[in-house]
């Protein structure tokens, strides 16, 4: 028998991935129970949260929720604020409050821009856990430009054995990109105005007017797992060694998505239909077979 | 061959239960389902590895939320699964559905439930099915479906112009039966049938696996429809793809309108969906008539310039979205063309300042 939660990622690993949020509502209506299993193994796209008291934007996910409050990791205060809210413990914030510093260069040379958080909470085994957020939106300049949005969530547990640190890191990237299409050709519009969405037209058709509207959406997300183990000299080392394992993965990944978005759909496209004619290439074929069959006679 | 085994379980489940031997259905079920949901399916999410911080609260809020709503009723949870099924990647139906029943756990309901939705898809997806009595596929779609009379309990049919044959359609086992012969409408079939023949040259020069059925509206009217779909389904290696297109050919309009959908689901430890729409209208050229010899082929060849061009400019959007996003989301590695050096970052003082903070993380 296959475990219900299985079929429900199952799911969630078909249906389109700009509807998620949607679908991961639907099967919580259906299955309240499973409410927790789907919000912990899902991943949904991070909302940007603005920190009340220092003003700085910061990422919300399952991983700073309590209750229906988010912990800002600036300020460490819960938005709507709790009482009782869970934190770190002192140590772990101290390293936290590092963490975020750290990743936050990170995001600047490598996003130059966007938003990035850092939780960390205690695992009951003794070692520690946590969570380093990327997202990065744009907005198009104008209506045909592209828009795009990406998120990181990498969720890491560590553990300590001596000197040394093994790590256990969970990365997955959310990656969006939308265009929208419009344009008119040929016709009255060719003879009035020779614009430039016109004159990439071969004005073969002077008198059939084409309107033309269209959206591509590429989106998705990818996860991939990394284990290693690495020296610790002091707590810091926590941050450089999952600061490097990270960063390695984000390399890793960025090409992975850039071959599978720009390489591997478009290849299926290809694959269904062919821009060259293809009677025109089998009879080729067909012809230089005789013609090798004729010579060889 | 793999189209007639879509839906095999659910029809196996439907032959048995109208057995009335529910029970023998059951043991069959492991087979079934092991057949398209293979373990690798979840190497991609491994539970167990995303622990989530043990909060004091323990239940989430829109958990607790629902949970106290009273439990929703078989139909109710039945319809919200149905939309699960519209949303299914190309050739991947079964799989969701699978998937669905799993989740409803009342496989006499979703029956009931499911089957609208399954017809709904089919005629949107324009699925295609061996037409009875040929050698060719045709296409289920709206355009395919002839009219109902009054008559309420009168069984749907669909047509295949091409064969002018007329068939009862399965919307579970996708399988044509009960065919009967079609008179076509005498005034346009002549027009048709060029359509018809222009299209199946196009589709052989630009598909590789596709299906084209051209219909006319009849009834006085001078409207003509192509639809054209092209399939790739490889679960081996976790992608599958759809290529429709439609043109609606109006003589009294004097226009065609005309719109591609292309959908691909790459799947391998992810789930990255390519979705495209592309709608189109331009007038016939000026003084062509459906009675002329060459209408037919101008038309087509019209339509083949067109999905040729999209299929181009497809690439360059490609290239744009490349070029102007992707690469502005995320560098590929910072202005100073090298991976960060992390002790830099952290900074002796930070480093220090936690060091001397007694005990750290570090084991004593």
């Amino acid at each position: 028998m296959v475990e219900l939660v299985d079929s429900m990622l199952d799911l969630m690993r078909r249906l389109p991935p700009t509807r998620t949020e949607e679908n991961v509502d639907a099967l919580i209506t259906i299955c309240p129970e499973y409410a927790d299993d789907l919000l912990g193994s899902v991943d949904q796209p991070l909302q940007i949260k603005t920190d009340r008291a220092t003003g700085r934007d910061y990422l919300a996910c399952d991983y700073n929720r309590d209750g229906e409050s988010y912990r800002s990791p600036w300020s460490n205060e819960y938005d709507p604020p709790l009482d009782d809210g869970t934190v770190p413990t002192p140590r772990l914030r101290k390293l936290e409050i590092m963490a975020n510093e750290a990743f936050d260069t990170y995001r600047e040379m490598y996003y130059e821009g966007g938003v990035s958080s850092v939780y960390l909470w205690d695992l009951e085994d003794g070692g520690f856990a946590g969570v380093v957020l990327f997202k990065k939106s744009m907005a198009p300049s104008s209506n045909q430009e592209p828009s795009g949005s990406w998120d990181s969530i990498h969720v890491f547990e560590s553990s300590e054995r001596g000197r040394q640190a093994h790590y256990k890191l969970t990365s997955t990237i959310m990656l969006q990109l939308t265009t929208h299409q419009a344009s008119e050709e040929g016709g009255e519009n060719e003879r009035k105005v020779p614009s430039a969405a016109t004159t990439s037209g071969n004005g073969k058709y002077k008198d059939i007017q084409f309107t033309r509207k269209g959206e591509v959406t590429l989106s998705g997300s990818m996860t991939r797992q990394l284990e290693q183990d690495w020296p610790i000299h002091d707590p810091s080392s926590h941050i450089t060694n999952t600061g490097r394992m990270i960063e390695e993965m984000e390399i890793k990944m960025r090409n992975s998505l850039q071959e599978v978005y720009f390489g591997k759909t478009r290849d299926v496209v290809y694959d269904l239909r062919s821009v060259d004619d293809l009677e025109r290439a089998r009879r080729q074929r067909e012809l230089q077979k005789e013609l090798v069959g004729f010579i060889k006679r | 061959m793999h189209r007639l085994c879509v839906y095999a379980d659910l029809v196996s489940l439907v032959c048995i239960q109208d057995g009335g031997e529910k029970a023998s259905f059951d043991s069959r079920e492991g087979d079934c389902l092991s057949s398209s949901l293979t373990p690798e399916c979840f190497d991609a999410l491994i539970p167990e590895y995303r622990q989530t911080p043990s909060h004091g609260r323990a239940s989430f809020s829109n958990a607790a939320l629902i949970t106290s709503t009273p439990t929703m009723d078989t139909a109710g949870r039945v319809q919200i699964a149905s939309n699960f099924l519209l949303q299914s990647p190309p050739g991947e139906i079964n799989d969701v559905l699978n998937d669905v029943r799993n989740i409803i756990a009342d496989d006499e309901a979703l029956q009931i439930g499911v089957k609208p939705v399954l017809r709904e898809y089919n005629l949107e997806q324009f699925i295609t099915v061996d037409c009875p009595g040929t050698s060719h596929q045709c296409i289920i779609s709206e355009a395919a479906r002839i009219p109902t009379g009054s008559d309420e309990n009168e069984e749907e049919r669909f047509l295949d112009p091409r064969s002018k044959t007329s068939f009862v359609f399965d919307h579970l086992s996708l399988e044509a039966s009960e065919p009967q012969p079609y008179e076509s409408d005498v005034a346009t079939e002549p027009f048709r049938s060029a359509l018809e023949f222009a299209t199946q040259t196009y589709l052989k020069a630009h598909f590789y696996d596709g299906v084209a059925s051209v219909f006319s509206k009849g009834n006085g009217a001078q409207e003509y429809t192509i639809q054209v779909v092209a399939n790739k389904y490889n679960p081996a290696n976790y992608w599958s793809g759809r290529w429709r297109s439609e043109y609606v050919i109006s003589f009294d309009q004097g226009t065609v309108t005309g719109k591609i959908l292309v959908h691909v689901h790459y799947y391998e430890q992810g789930n990255v969906q390519l979705t495209t729409t592309h709608d189109v209208a331009f007038n016939l050229p000026p003084g062509i008539t459906s009675g002329d010899n060459s209408a037919a082929s101008k038309i087509v060849a019209l339509v083949e310039d067109e999905e040729g061009k999209y299929q181009v400019s497809l690439n360059e959007t490609y290239q744009e979205m490349l070029e102007k996003t992707f690469k502005s989301l995320r560098r590929a590695l910072p202005m100073t063309r090298s991976k960060l050096d992390w002790d830099k970052i952290l900074g002796y003082k930070l480093g220090a300042e936690l060091a001397g903070g007694k005990e750290g993380y570090t084991a004593s």
